[in-house]
Protein backbone atom coordinates (compact mmCIF):
# COMPACT_ATOMS: atom_id res chain seq x y z
CA UNK A 1 0.00 0.00 0.00
CA UNK A 2 1.07 3.71 -0.94
CA UNK A 3 0.55 4.38 2.80
CA UNK A 4 3.77 2.09 3.77
CA UNK A 5 6.44 4.42 1.90
CA UNK A 6 8.74 6.38 3.65
CA UNK A 7 10.78 8.81 2.40
CA UNK A 8 14.56 8.42 1.33
CA UNK A 9 16.36 5.54 3.00
CA UNK A 10 16.00 6.03 7.01
CA UNK A 11 16.66 2.76 8.90
CA UNK A 12 15.37 3.49 12.74
CA UNK A 13 17.77 2.36 15.48
CA UNK A 14 19.45 3.83 18.24
CA UNK A 15 23.09 3.41 17.68
CA UNK A 16 25.76 6.06 18.12
CA UNK A 17 25.28 7.12 14.70
CA UNK A 18 21.77 7.86 14.62
CA UNK A 19 22.28 9.47 17.71
CA UNK A 20 25.30 11.63 16.52
CA UNK A 21 24.91 15.61 15.24
CA UNK A 22 23.46 15.21 12.11
CA UNK A 23 26.11 18.55 11.16
CA UNK A 24 28.44 16.72 12.46
CA UNK A 25 27.79 13.82 10.60
CA UNK A 26 27.61 15.63 7.26
CA UNK A 27 30.70 17.27 8.08
CA UNK A 28 32.49 13.89 8.75
CA UNK A 29 31.09 12.02 5.85
CA UNK A 30 32.56 14.83 3.42
CA UNK A 31 35.67 13.90 5.59
CA UNK A 32 35.35 10.67 4.59
CA UNK A 33 35.05 10.86 1.00
CA UNK A 34 37.94 12.66 0.36
CA UNK A 35 40.12 10.78 2.44
CA UNK A 36 38.69 7.68 0.51
CA UNK A 37 40.17 9.86 -2.55
CA UNK A 38 43.69 10.47 -0.50
CA UNK A 39 44.18 6.72 -0.78
CA UNK A 40 46.71 5.43 -3.16
CA UNK A 41 47.49 2.06 -2.16
CA UNK A 42 45.49 -1.47 -0.89
CA UNK A 43 47.04 -0.86 2.57
CA UNK A 44 45.24 2.60 3.11
CA UNK A 45 42.05 1.76 0.98
CA UNK A 46 42.21 -1.27 3.08
CA UNK A 47 41.73 0.63 6.50
CA UNK A 48 38.75 2.58 4.77
CA UNK A 49 37.28 -0.30 3.81
CA UNK A 50 37.62 -1.79 7.27
CA UNK A 51 36.47 1.45 8.94
CA UNK A 52 33.39 1.42 6.70
CA UNK A 53 32.59 -2.09 7.80
CA UNK A 54 32.93 -1.32 11.51
CA UNK A 55 30.84 1.85 11.16
CA UNK A 56 28.28 -0.54 8.71
CA UNK A 57 28.13 -2.57 12.11
CA UNK A 58 28.45 -0.22 14.62
CA UNK A 59 24.91 1.47 12.83
CA UNK A 60 23.32 -2.03 12.78
CA UNK A 61 22.81 -1.73 9.17
CA UNK A 62 22.00 -5.13 7.90
CA UNK A 63 24.39 -6.37 4.96
CA UNK A 64 21.51 -6.78 3.04
CA UNK A 65 20.59 -3.44 2.72
CA UNK A 66 24.35 -2.19 2.06
CA UNK A 67 24.20 -4.74 -0.89
CA UNK A 68 21.13 -2.48 -2.10
CA UNK A 69 22.88 0.61 -2.04
CA UNK A 70 25.21 -0.59 -4.30
CA UNK A 71 22.40 -1.99 -6.78
CA UNK A 72 22.11 1.80 -8.65
CA UNK A 73 25.60 1.87 -9.18
CA UNK A 74 26.52 -1.68 -10.56
CA UNK A 75 26.54 -0.67 -14.42
CA UNK A 76 29.45 2.48 -13.24
CA UNK A 77 31.00 -0.62 -11.42
CA UNK A 78 31.35 -2.88 -14.15
CA UNK A 79 32.24 0.18 -16.57
CA UNK A 80 34.89 1.33 -14.27
CA UNK A 81 36.75 -1.92 -13.81
CA UNK A 82 36.43 -2.68 -17.94
CA UNK A 83 37.84 0.87 -18.79
CA UNK A 84 40.88 0.13 -16.01
CA UNK A 85 41.56 -3.04 -17.06
CA UNK A 86 41.96 -2.27 -20.75
CA UNK A 87 43.33 1.04 -20.95
CA UNK A 88 45.79 1.00 -18.23
CA UNK A 89 49.52 0.74 -19.77
CA UNK A 90 52.35 -0.71 -18.09
CA UNK A 91 53.35 -3.53 -15.90
CA UNK A 92 53.39 -6.72 -16.97
CA UNK A 93 51.37 -8.54 -19.78
CA UNK A 94 49.30 -11.10 -19.05
CA UNK A 95 46.72 -11.79 -21.42
CA UNK A 96 47.40 -10.32 -25.45
CA UNK A 97 44.81 -10.99 -27.98
CA UNK A 98 43.88 -8.86 -30.80
CA UNK A 99 44.47 -5.26 -29.92
CA UNK A 100 43.96 -5.58 -26.39
CA UNK A 101 46.80 -6.38 -23.75
CA UNK A 102 45.59 -7.39 -19.96
CA UNK A 103 48.35 -6.42 -17.51
CA UNK A 104 48.47 -6.86 -13.60
CA UNK A 105 48.64 -2.99 -13.09
CA UNK A 106 45.27 -2.94 -15.28
CA UNK A 107 43.61 -5.60 -12.89
CA UNK A 108 45.22 -3.75 -9.48
CA UNK A 109 43.97 -0.42 -10.91
CA UNK A 110 40.53 -2.18 -11.84
CA UNK A 111 40.12 -3.49 -8.59
CA UNK A 112 41.30 -0.41 -6.61
CA UNK A 113 39.20 1.97 -8.34
CA UNK A 114 36.04 -0.70 -7.98
CA UNK A 115 36.79 -1.16 -4.01
CA UNK A 116 36.69 2.45 -3.66
CA UNK A 117 33.52 3.30 -5.44
CA UNK A 118 32.11 0.83 -2.89
CA UNK A 119 34.09 2.21 -0.45
CA UNK A 120 32.84 5.53 -1.38
CA UNK A 121 28.94 4.46 -1.67
CA UNK A 122 28.75 2.44 1.37
CA UNK A 123 29.94 5.01 3.82
CA UNK A 124 27.58 7.87 2.07
CA UNK A 125 24.59 5.51 2.36
CA UNK A 126 25.79 5.41 5.74
CA UNK A 127 24.83 8.56 6.26
CA UNK A 128 21.18 8.36 4.95
CA UNK A 129 20.80 5.10 6.86
CA UNK A 130 21.19 7.22 10.35
CA UNK A 131 19.21 10.20 9.64
CA UNK A 132 16.20 11.63 8.66
CA UNK A 133 15.54 13.79 5.88
CA UNK A 134 13.84 16.31 8.47
CA UNK A 135 17.08 16.32 10.14
CA UNK A 136 19.36 16.14 7.17
CA UNK A 137 17.27 19.25 5.64
CA UNK A 138 17.57 21.13 8.90
CA UNK A 139 21.27 20.42 9.48
CA UNK A 140 22.18 21.75 5.69
CA UNK A 141 20.15 24.63 6.38
CA UNK A 142 22.52 25.17 9.74
CA UNK A 143 25.59 24.13 7.84
CA UNK A 144 25.14 26.73 4.75
CA UNK A 145 23.61 29.62 6.99
CA UNK A 146 26.84 31.35 7.12
CA UNK A 147 26.05 32.21 3.16
CA UNK A 148 23.33 34.52 3.91
CA UNK A 149 26.15 37.00 4.22
CA UNK A 150 26.68 36.70 0.47
CA UNK A 151 22.94 36.91 0.49
CA UNK A 152 22.26 33.27 -0.29
CA UNK A 153 18.21 32.09 0.63
CA UNK A 154 19.43 29.33 2.39
CA UNK A 155 16.29 29.10 4.66
CA UNK A 156 13.84 29.19 1.52
CA UNK A 157 16.22 26.71 -0.02
CA UNK A 158 16.04 24.20 2.97
CA UNK A 159 12.18 24.68 3.66
CA UNK A 160 11.82 23.86 -0.19
CA UNK A 161 13.79 20.61 0.53
CA UNK A 162 11.17 20.31 3.25
CA UNK A 163 7.91 20.63 1.34
CA UNK A 164 9.37 18.96 -1.29
CA UNK A 165 9.68 16.22 1.05
CA UNK A 166 6.51 16.12 2.80
CA UNK A 167 5.08 16.41 -0.55
CA UNK A 168 6.62 13.38 -2.40
CA UNK A 169 4.43 10.64 -1.08
CA UNK A 170 1.09 13.07 -1.58
CA UNK A 171 1.73 13.09 -5.09
CA UNK A 172 2.57 9.69 -5.36
CA UNK A 173 -0.53 8.73 -4.13
CA UNK A 174 -2.24 11.42 -6.73
CA UNK A 175 -0.68 10.14 -9.52
CA UNK A 176 -2.23 6.66 -8.68
CA UNK A 177 -5.80 7.95 -8.43
CA UNK A 178 -5.15 10.02 -11.86
CA UNK A 179 -4.29 6.56 -13.43
CA UNK A 180 -7.01 5.23 -11.84
CA UNK A 181 -9.84 7.45 -12.97
CA UNK A 182 -7.63 7.31 -16.34
CA UNK A 183 -8.16 3.24 -16.83
CA UNK A 184 -11.55 3.87 -15.62
CA UNK A 185 -12.45 6.48 -18.36
CA UNK A 186 -10.42 3.49 -20.42
CA UNK A 187 -7.00 4.55 -21.48
CA UNK A 188 -4.66 2.66 -21.92
CA UNK A 189 -1.36 3.15 -20.31
CA UNK A 190 0.30 -0.09 -20.99
CA UNK A 191 0.76 -1.33 -24.39
CA UNK A 192 1.97 0.47 -27.44
CA UNK A 193 5.45 1.81 -28.46
CA UNK A 194 7.29 4.69 -26.55
CA UNK A 195 5.79 7.30 -28.48
CA UNK A 196 2.03 6.13 -27.89
CA UNK A 197 3.03 5.74 -24.18
CA UNK A 198 4.54 8.86 -23.54
CA UNK A 199 1.09 10.12 -25.14
CA UNK A 200 -0.98 8.25 -22.83
CA UNK A 201 1.61 10.40 -20.24
CA UNK A 202 -0.64 13.80 -21.00
CA UNK A 203 -4.07 12.43 -20.11
CA UNK A 204 -1.87 11.69 -16.28
CA UNK A 205 0.37 14.84 -16.04
CA UNK A 206 -1.84 17.39 -16.84
CA UNK A 207 -3.93 16.75 -13.72
CA UNK A 208 -1.22 16.31 -11.71
CA UNK A 209 0.17 19.53 -12.61
CA UNK A 210 -3.02 21.23 -12.18
CA UNK A 211 -3.82 19.52 -8.70
CA UNK A 212 0.15 20.29 -7.88
CA UNK A 213 -0.63 24.17 -8.85
CA UNK A 214 -3.73 23.74 -6.40
CA UNK A 215 -1.87 22.54 -3.20
CA UNK A 216 0.86 25.39 -3.66
CA UNK A 217 -1.75 27.58 -3.18
CA UNK A 218 -3.39 26.43 -0.68
CA UNK A 219 -0.51 24.97 1.36
CA UNK A 220 0.67 29.02 0.99
CA UNK A 221 -2.65 30.31 2.70
CA UNK A 222 -2.45 27.53 5.48
CA UNK A 223 1.33 28.84 5.87
CA UNK A 224 0.38 32.57 6.45
CA UNK A 225 -2.11 31.96 8.28
CA UNK A 226 0.51 30.12 10.75
CA UNK A 227 2.39 33.42 10.68
CA UNK A 228 5.14 32.22 8.39
CA UNK A 229 7.09 34.80 7.08
CA UNK A 230 10.83 33.56 6.21
CA UNK A 231 13.83 33.02 8.13
CA UNK A 232 14.22 36.13 9.87
CA UNK A 233 13.09 36.04 13.65
CA UNK A 234 12.26 32.00 13.41
CA UNK A 235 13.09 29.56 16.07
CA UNK A 236 13.45 25.87 16.20
CA UNK A 237 11.92 23.53 18.61
CA UNK A 238 14.75 20.59 17.95
CA UNK A 239 17.99 22.26 18.89
CA UNK A 240 21.27 20.05 17.35
CA UNK A 241 24.01 20.10 20.19
CA UNK A 242 27.35 18.72 19.22
CA UNK A 243 27.84 16.12 22.01
CA UNK A 244 31.08 13.81 23.14
CA UNK A 245 29.98 11.81 20.00
CA UNK A 246 30.47 14.15 18.38
CA UNK A 247 34.25 14.71 19.38
CA UNK A 248 35.40 11.25 18.81
CA UNK A 249 33.75 10.47 16.01
CA UNK A 250 35.88 14.11 14.14
CA UNK A 251 38.88 12.97 16.47
CA UNK A 252 38.56 9.22 14.76
CA UNK A 253 38.38 10.87 11.12
CA UNK A 254 41.12 13.03 11.73
CA UNK A 255 43.27 10.01 13.07
CA UNK A 256 41.96 8.05 9.69
CA UNK A 257 43.05 11.04 7.51
CA UNK A 258 46.78 10.81 9.39
CA UNK A 259 47.44 7.18 9.06
CA UNK A 260 46.03 7.27 5.45
CA UNK A 261 48.52 9.67 4.77
CA UNK A 262 51.55 7.89 6.49
CA UNK A 263 50.62 4.34 4.85
CA UNK A 264 50.76 6.58 1.67
CA UNK A 265 54.00 7.68 2.26
CA UNK A 266 55.15 4.30 3.55
CA UNK A 267 54.19 1.61 1.09
CA UNK A 268 53.87 1.67 -2.64
CA UNK A 269 51.23 3.56 -4.69
CA UNK A 270 49.15 1.35 -7.09
CA UNK A 271 47.87 4.35 -8.93
CA UNK A 272 48.66 7.94 -9.52
CA UNK B 1 -17.79 46.21 22.73
CA UNK B 2 -15.38 44.38 25.41
CA UNK B 3 -16.39 41.20 25.09
CA UNK B 4 -16.19 40.22 21.20
CA UNK B 5 -13.35 39.10 19.40
CA UNK B 6 -14.00 39.32 15.73
CA UNK B 7 -16.21 42.67 14.91
CA UNK B 8 -17.31 43.34 11.48
CA UNK B 9 -18.40 46.24 10.56
CA UNK B 10 -20.52 47.08 7.22
CA UNK B 11 -18.00 45.11 5.52
CA UNK B 12 -17.76 44.30 2.05
CA UNK B 13 -15.39 42.39 -0.45
CA UNK B 14 -15.03 41.56 -4.21
CA UNK B 15 -11.90 39.55 -5.21
CA UNK B 16 -9.52 41.49 -8.23
CA UNK B 17 -9.58 40.25 -11.24
CA UNK B 18 -8.88 42.11 -14.97
CA UNK B 19 -10.86 45.36 -15.74
CA UNK B 20 -13.28 43.43 -17.44
CA UNK B 21 -14.06 40.80 -15.12
CA UNK B 22 -14.60 43.64 -12.51
CA UNK B 23 -16.78 45.39 -14.09
CA UNK B 24 -19.32 42.31 -13.75
CA UNK B 25 -17.79 40.54 -10.56
CA UNK B 26 -20.22 40.62 -7.81
CA UNK B 27 -18.67 41.98 -4.22
CA UNK B 28 -18.28 37.97 -2.13
CA UNK B 29 -19.27 39.47 0.95
CA UNK B 30 -21.60 42.24 0.98
CA UNK B 31 -22.46 45.04 4.06
CA UNK B 32 -22.01 42.40 6.70
CA UNK B 33 -22.09 43.51 9.90
CA UNK B 34 -21.47 41.07 12.64
CA UNK B 35 -19.96 40.55 16.19
CA UNK B 36 -18.40 37.31 17.28
CA UNK B 37 -18.33 36.85 21.25
CA UNK B 38 -15.29 35.53 23.37
CA UNK B 39 -16.10 31.43 24.16
CA UNK B 40 -18.90 31.18 21.54
CA UNK B 41 -18.98 28.37 18.88
CA UNK B 42 -20.61 29.32 16.01
CA UNK B 43 -21.55 27.66 13.01
CA UNK B 44 -21.65 29.02 9.50
CA UNK B 45 -23.74 28.17 6.96
CA UNK B 46 -24.47 29.01 3.07
CA UNK B 47 -25.08 27.19 -0.08
CA UNK B 48 -22.09 27.25 -2.53
CA UNK B 49 -20.33 30.60 -3.48
CA UNK B 50 -22.60 32.19 -0.92
CA UNK B 51 -19.06 33.85 0.46
CA UNK B 52 -18.33 31.64 3.67
CA UNK B 53 -14.51 31.20 2.73
CA UNK B 54 -13.95 34.77 1.95
CA UNK B 55 -15.71 35.68 5.84
CA UNK B 56 -13.29 33.33 7.30
CA UNK B 57 -10.32 34.86 5.40
CA UNK B 58 -11.44 38.20 6.31
CA UNK B 59 -11.11 37.19 10.17
CA UNK B 60 -7.55 37.13 9.96
CA UNK B 61 -5.93 39.40 7.51
CA UNK B 62 -5.85 37.14 4.57
CA UNK B 63 -8.02 39.33 2.77
CA UNK B 64 -8.76 42.87 3.79
CA UNK B 65 -12.00 44.40 3.26
CA UNK B 66 -12.60 47.33 0.36
CA UNK B 67 -14.77 48.93 2.45
CA UNK B 68 -15.80 48.35 6.32
CA UNK B 69 -13.30 46.98 8.94
CA UNK B 70 -13.02 44.14 10.49
CA UNK B 71 -11.59 44.14 13.88
CA UNK B 72 -9.79 41.50 15.85
CA UNK B 73 -9.22 42.01 19.42
CA UNK B 74 -9.84 45.51 19.13
CA UNK B 75 -6.95 45.25 16.08
CA UNK B 76 -8.07 46.75 12.50
CA UNK B 77 -6.75 44.43 10.19
CA UNK B 78 -6.31 46.54 7.74
CA UNK B 79 -3.55 47.62 9.72
CA UNK B 80 0.08 45.82 7.87
CA UNK B 81 1.76 46.41 11.11
CA UNK B 82 -0.61 44.16 13.11
CA UNK B 83 -0.82 41.56 10.54
CA UNK B 84 1.20 38.89 12.60
CA UNK B 85 -0.05 39.78 15.62
CA UNK B 86 -3.87 39.14 14.54
CA UNK B 87 -2.98 35.61 12.56
CA UNK B 88 -1.27 35.14 16.68
CA UNK B 89 -4.79 35.71 17.46
CA UNK B 90 -7.21 33.56 15.12
CA UNK B 91 -6.16 30.82 13.53
CA UNK B 92 -7.36 28.57 10.42
CA UNK B 93 -7.75 25.14 9.79
CA UNK B 94 -8.75 24.32 6.17
CA UNK B 95 -11.17 21.68 3.92
CA UNK B 96 -8.27 19.71 2.27
CA UNK B 97 -5.80 18.36 5.46
CA UNK B 98 -2.93 17.14 3.02
CA UNK B 99 -2.47 21.23 2.11
CA UNK B 100 -2.36 22.42 5.23
CA UNK B 101 0.89 20.02 7.19
CA UNK B 102 4.10 21.59 6.31
CA UNK B 103 6.24 19.20 8.03
CA UNK B 104 7.29 15.35 7.68
CA UNK B 105 6.99 14.67 10.90
CA UNK B 106 4.15 15.32 13.08
CA UNK B 107 5.43 16.88 16.00
CA UNK B 108 7.36 19.41 13.44
CA UNK B 109 4.26 20.98 11.77
CA UNK B 110 2.57 21.62 15.19
CA UNK B 111 5.93 23.18 16.07
CA UNK B 112 5.71 25.48 13.30
CA UNK B 113 3.46 27.98 14.43
CA UNK B 114 5.32 28.98 16.98
CA UNK B 115 8.75 28.50 15.24
CA UNK B 116 7.19 31.42 13.37
CA UNK B 117 6.54 33.39 16.05
CA UNK B 118 9.89 32.45 17.45
CA UNK B 119 9.13 31.63 20.41
CA UNK B 120 11.65 29.68 22.92
CA UNK B 121 12.97 26.28 22.10
CA UNK B 122 11.89 25.07 25.39
CA UNK B 123 8.52 26.63 25.25
CA UNK B 124 7.45 25.26 21.92
CA UNK B 125 8.55 21.76 22.75
CA UNK B 126 5.91 22.32 26.29
CA UNK B 127 3.66 23.87 24.16
CA UNK B 128 3.85 21.11 21.05
CA UNK B 129 3.14 18.71 23.81
CA UNK B 130 0.01 20.05 25.23
CA UNK B 131 -1.47 20.82 22.00
CA UNK B 132 -1.07 17.25 20.91
CA UNK B 133 -2.55 15.60 24.22
CA UNK B 134 -5.61 18.34 23.86
CA UNK B 135 -6.66 16.84 20.65
CA UNK B 136 -5.99 13.42 21.23
CA UNK B 137 -2.71 12.62 18.59
CA UNK B 138 0.07 12.64 21.33
CA UNK B 139 1.53 8.89 21.01
CA UNK B 140 1.36 9.52 17.12
CA UNK B 141 4.18 12.90 17.71
CA UNK B 142 6.85 10.95 15.72
CA UNK B 143 4.67 9.40 12.65
CA UNK B 144 4.64 10.86 9.29
CA UNK B 145 1.66 12.81 8.31
CA UNK B 146 0.58 11.08 5.42
CA UNK B 147 0.34 7.36 6.99
CA UNK B 148 -2.60 8.71 9.14
CA UNK B 149 -6.03 9.28 8.40
CA UNK B 150 -8.43 12.04 7.65
CA UNK B 151 -9.97 13.35 10.94
CA UNK B 152 -6.52 12.82 12.20
CA UNK B 153 -4.44 14.99 9.80
CA UNK B 154 -7.27 17.62 10.96
CA UNK B 155 -6.71 16.89 14.36
CA UNK B 156 -2.65 17.31 13.77
CA UNK B 157 -3.72 20.92 12.13
CA UNK B 158 -5.78 22.04 14.80
CA UNK B 159 -2.78 20.87 17.51
CA UNK B 160 -0.81 23.58 14.89
CA UNK B 161 -2.96 26.26 15.06
CA UNK B 162 -3.67 25.74 19.12
CA UNK B 163 0.58 25.61 19.96
CA UNK B 164 0.52 29.52 18.81
CA UNK B 165 -2.36 29.81 21.86
CA UNK B 166 -4.87 31.46 18.90
CA UNK B 167 -8.02 32.70 20.78
CA UNK B 168 -10.21 31.38 18.06
CA UNK B 169 -10.19 29.39 15.38
CA UNK B 170 -11.95 29.07 12.17
CA UNK B 171 -12.37 26.49 10.69
CA UNK B 172 -13.44 26.16 6.69
CA UNK B 173 -15.62 23.00 6.59
CA UNK B 174 -12.60 21.27 8.02
CA UNK B 175 -15.22 17.92 7.83
CA UNK B 176 -16.20 18.25 3.94
CA UNK B 177 -13.00 15.67 2.32
CA UNK B 178 -12.84 12.76 5.25
CA UNK B 179 -15.54 9.81 6.34
CA UNK B 180 -17.83 9.71 8.96
CA UNK B 181 -15.69 9.06 11.77
CA UNK B 182 -12.95 11.25 10.99
CA UNK B 183 -15.52 14.15 11.01
CA UNK B 184 -17.03 12.93 14.29
CA UNK B 185 -13.21 13.25 15.59
CA UNK B 186 -12.79 16.79 14.41
CA UNK B 187 -16.49 18.37 15.48
CA UNK B 188 -15.52 16.21 19.20
CA UNK B 189 -11.92 17.78 19.29
CA UNK B 190 -13.55 21.10 18.17
CA UNK B 191 -16.05 21.52 21.04
CA UNK B 192 -14.10 20.06 23.40
CA UNK B 193 -11.53 22.93 22.89
CA UNK B 194 -14.28 25.11 22.84
CA UNK B 195 -15.46 24.06 26.43
CA UNK B 196 -12.31 23.72 28.22
CA UNK B 197 -10.32 25.85 26.81
CA UNK B 198 -12.11 28.87 26.12
CA UNK B 199 -11.23 28.67 22.76
CA UNK B 200 -13.64 30.74 20.34
CA UNK B 201 -14.70 28.85 17.44
CA UNK B 202 -16.26 29.61 13.69
CA UNK B 203 -17.23 26.46 11.88
CA UNK B 204 -18.10 26.24 8.47
CA UNK B 205 -19.89 23.78 7.45
CA UNK B 206 -22.22 21.91 4.83
CA UNK B 207 -23.73 19.59 7.47
CA UNK B 208 -26.52 20.93 9.39
CA UNK B 209 -26.10 18.26 12.40
CA UNK B 210 -23.10 20.27 13.00
CA UNK B 211 -24.41 23.06 12.74
CA UNK B 212 -27.32 22.75 15.17
CA UNK B 213 -24.49 21.77 17.69
CA UNK B 214 -23.54 25.46 17.88
CA UNK B 215 -24.79 28.18 20.35
CA UNK B 216 -25.23 30.49 17.17
CA UNK B 217 -25.70 29.92 13.79
CA UNK B 218 -25.26 32.31 10.86
CA UNK B 219 -26.69 31.41 7.77
CA UNK B 220 -25.12 33.17 4.37
CA UNK B 221 -26.76 34.13 1.03
CA UNK B 222 -25.47 35.81 -1.74
CA UNK B 223 -22.46 37.51 0.48
CA UNK B 224 -25.17 38.62 3.03
CA UNK B 225 -25.74 37.28 6.47
CA UNK B 226 -29.57 36.01 6.36
CA UNK B 227 -30.08 34.66 9.32
CA UNK B 228 -28.30 34.42 12.85
CA UNK B 229 -29.56 33.34 15.86
CA UNK B 230 -29.83 30.03 17.91
CA UNK B 231 -30.04 26.99 16.35
CA UNK B 232 -33.49 26.35 17.40
CA UNK B 233 -34.39 29.98 16.11
CA UNK B 234 -32.80 29.81 12.60
CA UNK B 235 -33.71 26.24 11.70
CA UNK B 236 -37.05 27.26 13.09
CA UNK B 237 -37.09 29.19 9.80
CA UNK B 238 -37.81 26.15 8.16
CA UNK B 239 -39.32 28.50 4.79
CA UNK B 240 -36.32 30.71 4.64
CA UNK B 241 -33.80 27.89 4.91
CA UNK B 242 -35.72 25.68 2.11
CA UNK B 243 -35.89 28.80 -0.05
CA UNK B 244 -31.97 29.39 -0.06
CA UNK B 245 -31.21 25.43 -0.70
CA UNK B 246 -30.22 24.14 2.60
CA UNK B 247 -31.30 21.43 4.49
CA UNK B 248 -32.21 21.32 8.26
CA UNK B 249 -30.96 18.80 10.19
CA UNK B 250 -32.59 15.15 9.86
CA UNK B 251 -33.53 15.15 13.23
CA UNK B 252 -36.03 18.52 13.08
CA UNK B 253 -37.21 16.83 9.54
CA UNK B 254 -38.09 13.50 11.80
CA UNK B 255 -40.38 15.80 14.45
CA UNK B 256 -41.96 17.74 11.91
CA UNK B 257 -42.82 14.44 10.12
CA UNK B 258 -43.99 12.91 12.97
CA UNK B 259 -45.65 16.11 13.40
CA UNK B 260 -47.66 16.15 10.41
CA UNK B 261 -48.63 12.57 11.69
CA UNK B 262 -50.25 13.70 14.83
CA UNK B 263 -47.57 13.10 17.30
CA UNK B 264 -46.69 16.12 18.82
CA UNK B 265 -42.94 16.94 20.29
CA UNK B 266 -42.92 18.68 23.39
CA UNK B 267 -39.69 20.59 22.69
CA UNK B 268 -37.74 22.02 19.91
CA UNK B 269 -35.57 19.09 18.05
CA UNK B 270 -32.54 19.67 16.48
CA UNK B 271 -29.86 16.79 17.36
CA UNK B 272 -30.15 13.35 17.40
CA UNK B 273 -29.94 12.95 21.54
CA UNK B 274 -33.04 15.95 21.54
CA UNK B 275 -34.94 13.86 19.43
CA UNK B 276 -34.24 10.41 21.41
CA UNK B 277 -35.34 11.83 24.80
CA UNK B 278 -37.94 14.04 22.93
CA UNK B 279 -39.42 10.76 21.70
CA UNK B 280 -39.56 8.82 24.64
CA UNK B 281 -40.98 11.41 26.52
CA UNK B 282 -44.03 11.51 24.23
CA UNK B 283 -44.18 7.91 24.48
CA UNK B 284 -44.05 7.71 28.03
CA UNK B 285 -47.05 10.32 27.87
CA UNK B 286 -48.90 8.19 25.85
CA UNK B 287 -48.55 5.22 27.94
CA UNK B 288 -46.37 3.03 25.53
CA UNK B 289 -43.81 2.82 27.90
CA UNK B 290 -42.79 3.60 31.56
N1 LIG C 1 -9.84 33.72 -5.57
C1 LIG C 1 -11.01 34.13 -6.09
N2 LIG C 1 -11.03 34.96 -7.15
C2 LIG C 1 -12.18 35.39 -7.67
N3 LIG C 1 -13.39 35.07 -7.20
C3 LIG C 1 -13.45 34.26 -6.14
C4 LIG C 1 -12.27 33.74 -5.53
N4 LIG C 1 -12.63 32.95 -4.50
C5 LIG C 1 -13.98 32.98 -4.47
N5 LIG C 1 -14.47 33.75 -5.43
C6 LIG C 1 -15.91 34.03 -5.68
O1 LIG C 1 -16.44 34.63 -4.52
C7 LIG C 1 -17.72 34.12 -4.21
C8 LIG C 1 -17.74 33.57 -2.79
O2 LIG C 1 -16.84 32.48 -2.70
P1 LIG C 1 -16.53 31.70 -1.38
O3 LIG C 1 -15.38 30.83 -1.68
O4 LIG C 1 -16.39 32.67 -0.28
O5 LIG C 1 -17.84 30.85 -1.19
P2 LIG C 1 -18.13 29.67 -0.17
O6 LIG C 1 -19.38 30.03 0.52
O7 LIG C 1 -16.95 29.41 0.66
O8 LIG C 1 -18.40 28.46 -1.14
P3 LIG C 1 -18.10 26.91 -0.92
O9 LIG C 1 -19.23 26.36 -0.15
O10 LIG C 1 -18.05 26.38 -2.29
O11 LIG C 1 -16.79 26.80 -0.21
C9 LIG C 1 -18.03 33.07 -5.27
O12 LIG C 1 -18.88 33.64 -6.22
C10 LIG C 1 -16.70 32.75 -5.88
O13 LIG C 1 -16.82 32.45 -7.23
MG1 LIG D 1 -15.55 27.70 0.88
Amino acid sequence: MIRDITIGQYLPGKSALHKMDPRVKIIVTFAFIIVIFMCKNFWSLGLMVLFTALCTILAGVPMRMMLKSLRPVMVILVFTGILNIFYTSGGNKLLEFWKITVTDKGIYTAVFMIVRIVCLIAGSSLLTYTTTPTMLTDAIERILSPLKVFKIQVHTLAMMMTLALRFIPTLIEEIERIMNAQKARGADLESGGFIKRAKALIPILIPLFISAFRRAYELAFAMECRCYRGGEGRTRMKQMKVKATDIVASAVTAALLGAVIFLNIYFKPVIG
Amino acid sequence: MKDSIIEFDNVSFTYDGTEEEQKERLPAVKEVTLSIKKGEFVSVLGHNGSGKSTLAKLCNAILIPQSGKVTVCGMDTADESLIYDIREKVGMVFQNPDNQIVATIVEDDVAFGPENLGVEPKEIRRRVDESLKAVGMYEFREYEPHKLSGGQKQRVAIAGIIAMRTDCIVFDEPTAMIDPKGRAEVMETAKKLNRENGITVIFITHFMEEAAEADRVVVMDDGRVLLDGTPARVFGERETIRKIGLEIPSAANLADMLKENGIELESDVLTPSDCIDAVYEAARKAGVCS
